[in-house]
């Protein structure tokens, strides 16, 4: 089975994607992750306003199988949340990249945790 | 496979073990362990071999010894007359399993009847999320102090209690709560009741939880527990309250005053007060409820449409969440849980707030008899009163307990000069004699 990978896009290991190119980021998990977690039923997110540090937890993700923590790629305060999850958590398995976001973060730093590239991330879940 | 010769629920014969070892390269079983010699036991019991007959002979001669008081104490446990249906249902095979209700195809009783106990927590505090019991009110307090923690709605590491909150129910939450680095420091009381005022004036946004009780450890009602939930609510902190099963029908309904989790004994109903066994009361708004410790019963519909109940949101749990799981309680007192649901059904709703009334209403009347007997004043505190009320005597407490005890009942002494005494239904047709040891006390 082959998943979506969008080119213009980074991702990290533990399988969430980012932007890179604006001032905001944002943040979300790949179709690969949320095809191994099953249908989501609950994501906990950040308030906005609250700080992110990269590669910390900042929420939870749950599905009817497993509860995996959410990681972020960089540090900064969080500007949006998707709100639309906490009543349609699915929207996570339809459509990940696209409606399925979850947050917004102003970057505090440049530095960037351990991002990959599209090919990159391929070759993980390949 | 080895063929049995026993029974097939403990396949362990001889012939097996030996057929085990064998597999396994063993010459005997205790090479399978390795336990120092020091610490080995390796003397004799002492225990003489006797009948059942014989055994059961010389118990009784044993308890017979013990005193037969009339109680009249309380502070934390109540007893209430449990119906015999009690027992005679709870007895039932289906209900007497150590085993946890996981597989719901062969548990719908039992998860059933847990549902509804949980139902009835909600309606008596209004609530409308509670799980199917913790073990006791002390775990249950200390496991709203880390769910208080874990929240994001509070940031900081104060726990607040009451200052006349019972030693026990103190040093176990004390225990919980170190590991998460969550401080416990008391308030003041006012003639019983929490003191708003300085409530207000030792708390802060590093305020966690401020957990308040009604009645209270000496018996009183507090009144203005709204108050608590407003200071609360400025500091950010949670309002925690405790109660019990047969209070929270006649007292304020803790959701209209604001409480965020309710804690509290449910064992007041359906146990007697024997052994120290408890009932942890948890219930606590929607918005925790992913937050909640132990075991909860859902509603859902099995393949047929028909209505099916189960374990639910069990993703909480350890046994799937491992070091991240909200509690470490990987268990919960169905059976007692049971019990105190079908002593609450039994007594119906009419039923409950009349045994309720009655606390208020006996602990009264008692509280006018002792006052009126030269060398007490009763009660101390200015309050309503449930089931209990504090005493002050002119003699010495010890004296006077020990002076009652000889009569054949026993009372608290709480300080030098305070009795604590403690009414329901169980004792009521004491208290004329009580009156009369009182009085020949003084």
């Amino acid at each position: 089975m082959s998943f979506d990978v969008p080119d213009d896009l980074s991702y990290l290991e533990s399988h969430e994607w980012t932007t890179t190119d604006d001032d905001t980021v944002t943040i979300g998990i790949t179709d690969f992750a949320q095809d191994e977690l099953g249908d989501v039923v609950f994501v906990e997110l950040p308030a906005v306003g609250d700080a992110v540090d990269a590669g910390s937890a900042f929420g939870v993700i749950e599905s009817i199988k497993a509860v995996s923590d959410l990681y972020a790629p960089v540090s900064g305060e969080v500007t949006a949340v998707n709100e639309a999850l906490f009543d349609q958590p699915e929207l996570v398995n339809s459509d990940p990249f696209g409606e399925g976001w979850m947050l917004e973060v102003e970057p505090s730093e440049d530095e960037f945790d351990d991002l990959l590239s599209a090919e990159a991330y391929r070759d993980q879940i390949a | 496979m080895t063929q049995t010769d026993g029974s097939p629920f403990a396949p362990h014969t001889p012939a097996e073990t030996a057929a085990m070892l064998e597999a396994v390269g063993v010459d005997a079983e205790a090479d399978l362990f390795d336990i120092p010699d020091e610490v080995a036991f390796d003397g004799e019991f002492g225990i003489e071999p006797r009948s059942e007959q014989e055994i059961r002979g010389e118990l009784r001669r044993l308890f017979a010894r013990n005193d037969n008081l009339i109680e009249f104490m309380g502070r934390g446990h109540y007893s209430h007359y449990v119906p015999s249906i009690v027992d005679h249902l709870s007895d039932r095979a289906e209900f007497l399993t150590s085993y946890t209700q996981y597989q719901p195809e062969i548990t719908q009783g039992f998860l059933q009847a847990l549902f509804e106990y949980q139902s009835m927590l909600v309606e008596l505090t209004g609530l409308p999320v509670a799980n199917c019991s913790m073990y006791d009110a002390a775990t249950a307090l200390a496991e709203a102090a880390l769910l208080a923690d874990r929240v994001r709605q509070t940031s900081g590491h104060r726990i607040f209690v009451p200052e006349h909150l019972r030693e026990g129910k103190r040093l176990v939450l004390e225990n919980y709560v170190d590991g998460a680095g969550l401080v416990v420091e008391s308030y003041p009381m006012d003639d019983g009741n929490v003191d708003h005022e300085a409530l207000a004036e030792l708390t802060d946004e590093e305020t966690a939880m401020i957990y308040a009780e009604n009645p209270t450890v000496r018996g009183t009602i507090e009144e203005g527990l709204s108050e608590v939930g407003e200071i609360a609510d400025d500091n950010e902190a949670l309002f925690c309250l405790g109660s019990d099963l047969v209070a929270l029908s006649l007292l304020e309904k803790p959701a209209t005053v604001g409480a965020d989790v309710v804690v509290g004994e449910a064992d007041v109903l359906g146990l007697p007060t024997s052994y120290g066994m408890g009932l942890g009361i948890f219930a606590t708004r929607e918005s925790f409820l992913r937050q909640v410790p132990g075991r909860l019963v859902g509603v859902s519909e099995d393949a047929d449409d028909r209505r099916a109940y189960t374990l639910t949101l069990q993703t909480r749990e350890q046994h799937i969440r491992k070091e991240r799981a909200t509690s470490n309680i990987c268990t919960n007192q169905a059976w007692v849980a049971l019990r105190a649901a079908m002593h609450i059904a039994a007594l119906g709703p009419d039923g409950l707030v009349d045994l309720a009334t009655d606390c208020v209403r006996n602990a009264a009347a008692l509280a006018k008899r002792v006052d009126e007997i030269e060398g007490y004043q009763a009660p101390v505190h200015d309050r309503h009163h449930f089931r209990e009320f504090v005493v002050h005597t002119d003699q010495p407490a010890a004296a006077i307990t020990a002076d009652v005890e000889a009569e054949g009942y026993a009372i608290h002494a709480i300080d030098d000069h305070l009795l604590q005494v403690c009414l329901t239904e169980t004792n009521a047709h004491a208290t004329d004699g009580l009156v009369d040891a009182f009085q020949e006390a003084a």
